[in-house]
């Protein structure tokens, strides 16, 4: 079996039964999908398969023989972020970091697929997402900040700012 | 001053976003193998047989570690404090909840692991269980621990943490109504998103690096030394990064256990527990019994309380006796009442042990006194916030435990609520201040509990 993975395509070994999410972190050492269940009921581990969000603890390898797969890992990088990645550092949407992957790539796909920044919209696409640190508010502010990309990069503090993306004081 | 006001960036807010955060379980070390624990299935049974030589045969075994591989089978969580210990790391002749571990089995591959757990041989006797702390001072409740069914070892072997404060007779006296309430908090999971885990690694020069999603890097270490009678100096913790903890990763919970087996395997081992196990065998927020029975005057003064708490601390101390010194010393919550008298019990029952959460031991005193607080104002037909205001701390105030307050907010504090959610009051509580006691602020009871000195 093949499977894309974030651009590279990859051969898989593990046995056809294998969940997506075992093959991705236990065979192709690709860690940033979390195993917070392995049930499908936290969310931690939604990775993007052929452009449409799914559980990889719930994804048998062989049934996506030949697909792409995308994991927070190919949406962007500390010196390129994406505007979700943006917005979730900006409005703290991240806090301990575990649900944040899958968060990430869903919201990721909503926004894609045209999702507005309607707070209840938001909230019923990331439904099914589990989070136990920030209490929901700040990811959905940060989901409806990143569709209006409306949100400031930088902060004051005392006539100067901070940029986001490295911590630099200016 | 830079940051004061200032909106500054998440140290690992990039790292998260862009998955590159590096939990636990995202270490992988040449060589390592899984681990998979035997479970207690029962809530409270004698172990009559634990034969580990078939698990041991089963190809991809490594390593099984049991009771009698741990060099100090029991320490306690709270040994450093000189509390006695109760729980073996390892179950030995007894499980007292479901979800116990008794074996830890480390292979080449989960399923191996798996294999070699079903391949353990054990028989269990099982025994009489006790649910609820409150049917643990029934006469005629199942004995659940070998202290019996509280905690016996408070300072000098109370079986209770008790405050005496003032004169509870005269209090109850003077009383115009005696207004009493039973509060029955349920016990919380944490529900972390990363379930426990730990990976540890024999390094060459004898030392073990131990992976750990600890919240308590130091105190795990002294409770993994205790337990393996191996020096502090031999052993490296890496933490920091925690996926969610809320109280519940301050227990040590699998270190000792995983650093046994990679100890006896002479392999790195890790142990990742599924979110069934989460849920079976991790602590949860303790569940409480507290009744509470006041002296209080018409005119809305509390003069004295009478207080009774049972903490359910699960089927071992861990730290209840520390949450429940602290949950003693808040039992009157932001207010003042001058005559006390409180005992609480650190009760066993056959759930998993209880730990922290978010306000260890208060919260619970917190829903209490002011649902209780309520139940007053309703019976007596008071303002909330005017009753509240009356008996608030102040400076110069005392806590159940003596401590003169120094800066409490709570007159400032019950004004701001009242002032956001449009409460009016009277002129003289808009005017109260945290400022000590004088006039109709100080009356005939409160005097003798005030005191200047300091903590």
């Amino acid at each position: 079996m093949n499977i894309t993975v974030n651009g590279d395509e990859l051969e898989v070994r593990s046995p056809g039964l294998t969940s997506l999410l075992r093959v991705l972190r236990d065979e192709l050492d690709v860690v940033g999908p979390k195993a917070g269940c392995e049930a499908g009921g936290c969310g931690a581990c939604t990775v993007l398969v052929d452009g449409a969000p799914r559980r990889s603890c719930l994804t048998a390898v062989a049934a996506i023989d030949g697909a792409e797969v995308t994991t927070v890992e190919g949406l962007g990088a500390a010196d390129d972020l994406s505007p979700v990645q943006q917005a979730f550092v900006h409005y703290y949407a991240a806090q301990c970091g575990f649900c944040t992957p899958g968060m990430v790539v869903a919201a990721t796909h909503y926004l894609d697929s045209g999702g507005s920044d309607d707070r209840k919209e938001i909230q019923e696409a990331l439904r099914g997402h589990v989070c136990r640190c920030t209490g929901y508010v700040k990811i959905i502010e940060a989901v409806a900040a990143a569709r209006g990309g409306n949100f400031d990069l930088t902060t004051t503090a005392e006539g100067g700012y901070t940029t986001v993306m490295t911590g630099d004081a200016k | 001053m830079k940051a004061v006001g200032a909106r500054l960036p998440r140290y690992d807010g990039v790292g998260h976003v862009t998955g590159q955060t590096t939990y636990v379980d995202d270490f992988r070390v040449h060589g390592m193998l899984w681990a998979k624990a035997l479970r207690s299935p029962v809530h409270h049974a004698a172990i009559t047989k634990l034969d580990t030589s078939r698990a041991e045969a089963v190809p991809g075994v490594h390593a099984v570690v049991t009771h009698t591989d741990v060099p100090q089978l029991e320490y306690g969580h709270l040994s450093g404090l000189g509390i006695p210990a109760d729980e073996p790391l390892l179950a030995k002749d007894e499980v007292r909840y479901m979800g116990q571990p008794i074996a830890l089995v480390a292979a080449e591959d989960l399923e191996a692991a798996t294999a070699g757990v079903a391949a353990i041989e054990i028989e269990y006797e099982e025994r009489p269980t006790l649910w609820d702390v409150r049917e643990a001072f029934d006469s005629d409740a199942a004995v659940v621990h070998r202290w019996g069914n509280w905690y016996p070892h408070f300072e000098d072997e109370m079986d209770r943490r008790q405050i005496r404060k003032g004169d509870i007779q005269k209090a109850f006296e003077d009383a115009d109504h005696i207004i009493q309430g039973v509060y029955r908090p349920a016990a919380i999971e944490h529900v972390p998103m990363e379930t426990q885990v730990s990976m540890v690694v024999p390094e060459s020069d004898g030392r073990l690096t131990i992976h750990s999603c600890t919240q308590a890097m130091y105190f795990s270490l002294g409770v993994i030394s205790a337990h393996l009678q191996v020096p502090l100096n031999k052993l490296k913790i890496v933490g920091g990064t925690v996926g969610g903890g809320f109280g519940g990763k301050v227990d040590t919970a699998s270190e000792t256990i995983t650093a046994l087996a990679a100890m006896k395997a002479g392999r790195p081992v890790k142990w990742r527990w599924t979110r069934e196990e989460e849920f079976l065998a991790s602590s949860t927020r303790a569940p409480w019994h507290m009744e509470i029975i006041d002296a209080v005057t018409s005119d809305g003064w509390i003069l004295g309380r009478k207080m009774l708490t049972l903490h359910d601390s699960g089927a071992y101390a861990r730290f209840s006796p520390y949450g429940l010194t602290k949950h003693s010393f808040h039992h009157t919550g932001a207010y003042t009442i001058p005559h006390l008298h409180f005992d609480g019990y650190v009760v066993f029952t056959n759930r998993v042990p209880t730990t922290a959460m978010r306000g260890f031991g208060v919260t619970s005193v917190s829903f209490a006194v002011e649902t209780h607080m309520s139940r007053i104002v309703d019976e007596l037909g008071l303002d909330p916030y005017e009753f509240r205001l009356k008996n608030a701390n102040r400076i110069h105030d005392t806590s159940p435990n003596r401590i003169s307050y120094t800066d409490p907010s709570t007159v400032d504090v019950l004004q701001s609520i009242a002032g956001a959610t449009g409460h009016d009051l009277a002129p003289a509580y808009a005017a109260a201040t945290r400022e000590p006691r004088e006039g109709e602020w100080l009356p005939d009871h409160l005097v003798d509990q005030i005191s200047t000195e300091g903590h």
